[in-house]
């Protein structure tokens, strides 16, 4: 791994006046499992690596605040797995953040982080969407708060300012009974790159709130206002031609060794549909 | 268990220097200036050795031909091929020194496929003249092997049903957990190198002839492997080591990445053509079979491999007219060596896939046709070699018994079966020596490496049975040419029966020796003494611990008991594979599995694995073979190849692309038996095992996957996406007709 | 900065001070400087699990974890497993089931299952092939090593359930096991 600085600030201001100080030459270090992988293959070369963890003001706590539940910056994967709130209001999330990588994994990797990192196949990417995240970001101006989908540029991008980092996630509180489920297709069953991932979330309203990853370069969110999605009546045939529409702006890569376009395209249809019947049969479910 | 073992990387050395390799990012080049100035401004570096630093000619080696330069010299052949090397006193500041040596390149055009290899106008892969007198030398055919028996033409007309087919076997590699390690350092006038190798007596002669040393002037000390699975058989990096430790004067060490072993090892890819010829009733009458391998750039022992997988590629049956033509194709990829299976998996790929069309063809079931054909004990299956030297349908029975074969199965699952035949080593040499000591414990001497197969505990319980001490007083010695007697190497299944019957031997010979000691203190002759099991057996019925008998034969001064065995099975000159089979590796397999028609996904929801081990010495190190080979064919079956990219580049280099098993991609359901009926060369009857149930796993999955969809797959993987997409053209057919 | 950095830890219960590159992981830090070399280098990328050891009671994947970042941590690694020369009943039990082949692996199986037990005392199959998903062995004697983790779990006392973090993706509340 080629050399760098490594700072540990305890204060947010710092980890700004560091941000601000090196610019790009700065990286911040939060789980680590996806900064240290590009740090040893040489597709990231910080001067200097900012660890995140021991700043006061950030915290791994999965608290309600307000209407909203608040994923602190430093929360990981095996927290979302391990909170029994994430598994009852959230379940597409817990069963996103299951999928990411192994154990030791998750013991580290951020929900932040996966975010941050903006890779079309984060896993908990799509669950995030469907139920609506807003990312509170920390810069030199202080917080703002944004749509997780005004988020994503494309791979390895986002719209955090030079200097901003991101303090929270938050969803809001369901406002009543939902079903959602948490999809993916992987080339073996242990843990695994995917080269499809989905979240579906269907309201009593009828809206189906429908996002993907790794089928284009940045996660997708897809909203059915039309309630044939959410009809447990509905013919399939239907509910495919309604699925073929949202999913007409998919642009799966054609260079990736993972999987081809065309059986992508194929498998987020299947996802589509089943992630649908999921759903909707969770709603019936919950009460 | 503790984590004291200590394999290469794990040896304190505090004044090692650590090497780096230089590599081109591209398959084929031609290398022209190697600027090194700026690695040699790198603080801590001592050498940047190139191929001008080398001897003139550059020295190559290998275990069939000596193809294979210490570093590329004029063009690359592959990706990942060095073109030199860095030594410096810390890891960083070798990397590091690694990155600033400039190579000027052009990159050429690659053969990566048996089809651009094998085109009229495809340029050579290896110069002609490294292969003086070789008739093949103007194409990149290293070799063509033809065998058989009968008459494949003459018999065509007998033939009722012609069943052919061809199918193809993509790269895999061996993905040892332990990355590759070396060593080297100068000692004295010679020079020790250390390597988690196979065969280090094989090592010590590539190193003594590179160097031009005296075989004792060469000590190779190899640590058990952390994995080897064939990978760690042959000189790979040592004598570049071996190189940078004189040139510089220092021990060095080179710890290969990840990436850098699939740069290093694979399994041979193929593309096997068969067309059976059988009777209505299913006896079959003719098999035919071609098969292309692709192997890489340098021979290593691939042309080897290629040998022994065709040479019994028609399997385990009775078949009047065989006819087998197998080339080994060079190629600019990853020099392919032994793998688990060595050869055979391609063919059994090919062949067993072929029976189970053919069963569907003639209306017969898989296992009555397997069980219609199969060999029987004593029969001789392949003219002029051994015979069948197992009751191979008492595994496929119990195969099918396990998995209730004739069973119905539940709803939307699919059932396969295929048999596996591997011929054991056609020669070797072991020695062993065994010491037992004054207080009844025991040293055994056995240059076998233990990857992880257990040769070191079945050789301790061999000593600790006949000499009768507990298995932990007995310490047995490994790798160390200085200290252990020869052997010929670790392979083929061989350790439990060459080197077991020469420490089997060494024991009788101590025995012996006990023998003559009691006899001389009893005053009574050697031949009314017995001496077995640890048991002193006078003649007037008085039964002595040996212990005892040696501790008093041995007398004031003390003292041990040495014991030396020889194991020996001579090549036959005559034989197309130098020698007959010590004996064969036989498996039945058969699973259970279940595909998801929309997304390809094929869930194994059984697996039963039979090998025929004549006598399991360890039963559970039998299980752990079994299940353990059983699960590594899963790998290449469902998930595992190499990706290249239009230059011949690896695209999947490391574990996050180059897909292995997990505890999550267990079948739901494994079982493993073992058929036992004494009837091996071994010790106690046992035969070499632990490649066997590797074989026969992808027919038997693909003839499930066709169970359970109807469609045959003539390729590996049988990932979700190939799966998928052979769905989707059967429905498309299904929609034209 | 890159100069070295000094940092403290306790490791297999002792307090240990060293002085680590910031560019060094904990593997290195664990191998090179403190010369546990039972924790092993395989894969780089936190695909392999052969360089698990325990932080602050949690499993990682030491390669992936700056030697600087464990500052005040406790760490265990497979030098621990074992005390006062007795093997741990884990360690004990993958003896019994001749779980080791080829041994690479089982450090870092040995701590992942370790991981695994303190958290769910009596895990079932489908918790083990979770909590043990990280580590490959390519022997893979998995089957003896999934028996060798129940055997352990069996010799140790009945515990109060507790709703398991790790493992069972079917244990979440309402959730089958998403098709994939």
């Amino acid at each position: 791994m080629r050399p760098f600085a490594y700072e540990r600030p305890t204060a947010l201001r710092d980890v700004v006046g560091l941000l601000g100080e090196h610019g790009s030459g700065a990286r911040l270090l939060a789980g680590g499992t996806d900064l240290i992988i590009r740090l040893r293959d040489g597709s990231l070369r910080p001067d200097v690596v900012v660890d995140v963890k021991r700043v006061a003001e950030l915290d791994g706590e999965i608290r309600e605040a307000g209407a909203r539940v608040r994923f602190g910056a430093l929360t990981t994967m095996t927290d979302i797995v391990a909170s029994a709130r994430v598994r009852r209001d959230y379940p597409a999330l817990a069963e996103a953040a299951l999928f990411v990588g192994s154990v030791q994994i998750r013991n580290r990797a951020t929900l932040a982080g996966n975010m941050c990192n903006a890779s079309p196949a984060a896993d908990t990417a799509p669950a995030l969407l469907v139920y609506g995240a807003e990312i509170v970001a920390r810069g030199p101006g202080g917080s703002r708060r944004l749509p997780l989908d005004a988020f994503f540029v494309r791979s390895g991008e986002t719209t955090l300012n030079p200097g901003e980092l991101v303090e929270a996630i938050e969803l809001p509180v369901p406002d009543g009974p939902r079903g959602s489920v948490h999809l993916r297709r992987t080339r073996r069953r242990g843990h695994d790159l995917a080269s499809v991932t989905m979240a579906v979330s269907v309201g009593r309203d009828g809206r189906t709130r429908l996002a993907y990853g790794s089928v284009g370069p940045r996660p997708v969110v897809v909203v059915d206002d039309s309630g044939t999605l959410a009809d447990p009546a509905a013919p399939e045939d239907a509910k495919r031609e309604r699925l073929d529409t949202l999913f007409a702006d998919a642009r799966p890569s054609p260079t990736s060794m993972r999987a081809s376009p065309e059986y992508r395209l194929a498998m987020l249809r299947v996802l589509g549909l089943r992630g649908v019947t999921t759903a909707v049969d969770r709603l019936a479910g919950a009460r | 268990m503790t984590g004291s073992q200590g394999y290469v990387a794990d040896l304190p050395h505090d004044d090692v220097l650590h090497v780096k390799l230089v590599a081109l990012d591209v398959a084929r080049a031609r290398i022209g200036r190697i600027e090194t100035s700026g690695a040699l401004a790198v603080p801590g570096v001592l050498a940047v050795l190139t191929p001008a630093d080398l001897p003139d000619p550059m020295p190559r080696f290998g275990p069939q031909r000596r193809d294979r330069p210490v570093l590329a010299v004029g063009e690359t052949k592959y990706h990942g091929e060095p073109v030199a090397a860095v030594a410096a006193e810390t890891l960083d500041a070798a990397e590091e020194a690694a990155a600033q040596v400039r190579v000027a390149f052009e990159e050429l055009p690659a053969l990566h496929s048996i089809e651009a290899a094998l085109a009229a106008d495809a340029s050579l892969v290896q110069d002609p003249s490294l292969r003086p007198g070789d008739p093949c030398a103007a194409t990149n055919i290293l070799h063509d092997h033809h065998y058989g028996w009968g008459d494949v033409e003459a018999a065509a007309g007998d033939a009722e049903v012609v069943v052919e087919g061809r199918y193809d076997f993509p790269m895999v590699t061996q993905f040892a957990i332990e990355p590759h390690a070396f060593m080297a350092a100068p000692d004295g006038d010679g020079i020790v190198v250390w390597s988690a190798i196979q065969h280090p007596y094989w090592l010590q002669r590539v190193v003594a002839d590179l160097l031009a040393l005296p075989l004792s002037k060469v000590r190779v000390i190899a640590p058990d492997p952390g994995g080897a699975f064939g990978g760690k058989q042959h000189a790979k990096y040592e004598p570049l080591l071996a190189f940078l430790a004189r040139a510089t004067g220092r021990r060095v060490r080179l710890v290969l990445t990840l990436e850098e072993t699939f740069q290093a090892v694979r399994r041979g890819a193929s593309s096997v053509h068969v067309r059976s010829g059988f009777r209505r009733d299913g006896t079959l009458v003719f098999r035919d079979i071609e098969a292309d391998y692709l192997i890489g750039a340098y021979a290593d022992i691939a042309d080897r491999t290629v040998a022994k997988g065709s040479y019994t590629s028609n399997g385990p049956y009775r078949v009047p007219n065989v006819r087998i033509h197998a080339r080994s194709v060079l190629s600019h990829t990853v020099p392919s060596t032994a793998f688990r299976g060595f050869g055979n998996p391609q063919q059994i790929w090919a062949v067993e896939s072929n029976m189970n069309e053919a069963a569907e063809q003639l209306g017969i079931d898989p296992l009555d046709l397997r069980l219609r054909n199969l060999a029987g004990p004593g029969e001789a299956f392949i003219p002029h070699d051994t015979s069948a030297d197992g009751d191979w349908a008492q595994a496929v029975g119990r195969a099918a018994e396990l998995i209730d074969w004739g069973g119905p199965r539940p709803a939307g699952r699919g059932r396969g079966i295929a048999v596996g035949l591997k011929s054991g080593p056609t020669t070797g040499l072991s020695y062993a020596t065994v010491r037992l000591l004054v207080d009844g414990s025991v040293v055994v001497n056995a240059g076998t490496s233990d990857m992880g197969q257990g040769a070191r505990t079945i050789f301790a319980q061999i000593a600790a049975d006949e000499l009768g001490a507990p298995v932990d007083w007995v310490t047995v010695v490994m790798g160390d040419t200085a200290v252990v007697p020869y052997d010929q190497q670790t392979s083929a299944s061989r350790s439990s029966v060459l080197m077991g019957n020469a420490v089997l031997a060494a024991c009788r010979d101590v025995q012996s020796k006990v023998r003559a000691m009691a006899a001389s203190a009893e005053g009574v002759d050697q031949a009314a003494i017995v001496v077995d099991r640890g048991e002193v057996r006078l003649p007037d019925g008085r039964i002595l611990p040996i212990r005892d008998a040696v501790a008093r034969g041995l007398g004031r001064l003390g003292g041990e008991v040495m014991g030396i065995g020889e194991s020996r099975k001579e090549a036959e000159p005559d034989h197309p594979l130098g020698g007959t089979s010590a004996f064969y590796e036989f498996n039945c397999t058969a699973v259970e599995v279940e595909v998801d028609r929309e997304t390809g996904d094929v869930a194994l929801t059984r697996h039963v694995t039979v090998s025929d081990v004549g006598k399991a010495l360890h039963p559970g190190q039998v299980r752990g073979q079994d299940e353990g080979a059983a699960i590594m064919g899963l790998g290449h079956t469902l998930m595992e190849h190499y990706i290249l990219d239009e230059g011949g580049r690896i695209r999947n280099l490391g574990a996050i692309d180059y897909r292995i098993p997990t505890t999550m991609d267990l079948p739901a359901r494994m079982e493993s038996d073992a058929i036992e009926n004494a009837d091996g060369p071994g010790p106690y009857g046992a035969k070499g095992m632990s490649e066997g149930a590797l074989l026969p796993v992808s027919p038997a999955v693909a003839a499930a996957v066709h169970d359970a969809t109807g469609v045959w797959i003539r390729d590996l993987p049988l990932s979700p996406e190939r799966v998928w997409h052979a769905l989707q053209e059967a429905t498309a057919e299904a929609a034209d007709r | 900065m890159t100069e070295p950095l000094p940092i403290e830890l306790t490791v297999n219960g002792r307090d240990r001070r060293v002085e680590v590159l910031p560019h060094h992981t904990l593997l290195q830090a664990l191998r090179e400087d403190l010369g546990l070399t039972g924790t092993k280098e395989c894969c780089l990328v936190g695909e392999c699990g052969a360089c698990t050891v325990l932080v602050d009671g949690r499993s990682v994947d030491s390669c992936l974890m700056l030697a600087a970042e464990a500052d005040g941590s406790v760490v265990l690694t497979v030098e621990g497993l074992a005390t006062g020369g007795e093997l741990s009943p884990l360690q004990q039990a993958f003896l019994d089931t001749s779980a080791a082949q080829c041994g690479f692996c089982i450090p870092g199986q040995l701590l992942s299952a370790q991981a695994l037990l303190a958290e769910v005392p009596h895990p079932t199959r489908a918790q083990i092939e979770e909590g043990l998903a990280g580590n490959l062995c390519r022997c893979a004697g998995y089957e003896q090593i999934i028996e060798a983790v129940r055997a352990a779990a069996a010799g140790a006392a009945e515990a109060p359930a507790i709703p398991p973090a790790v493992g069972d993706r079917a244990a979440i509340p309402d959730a089958t096991v998403a098709p994939q």
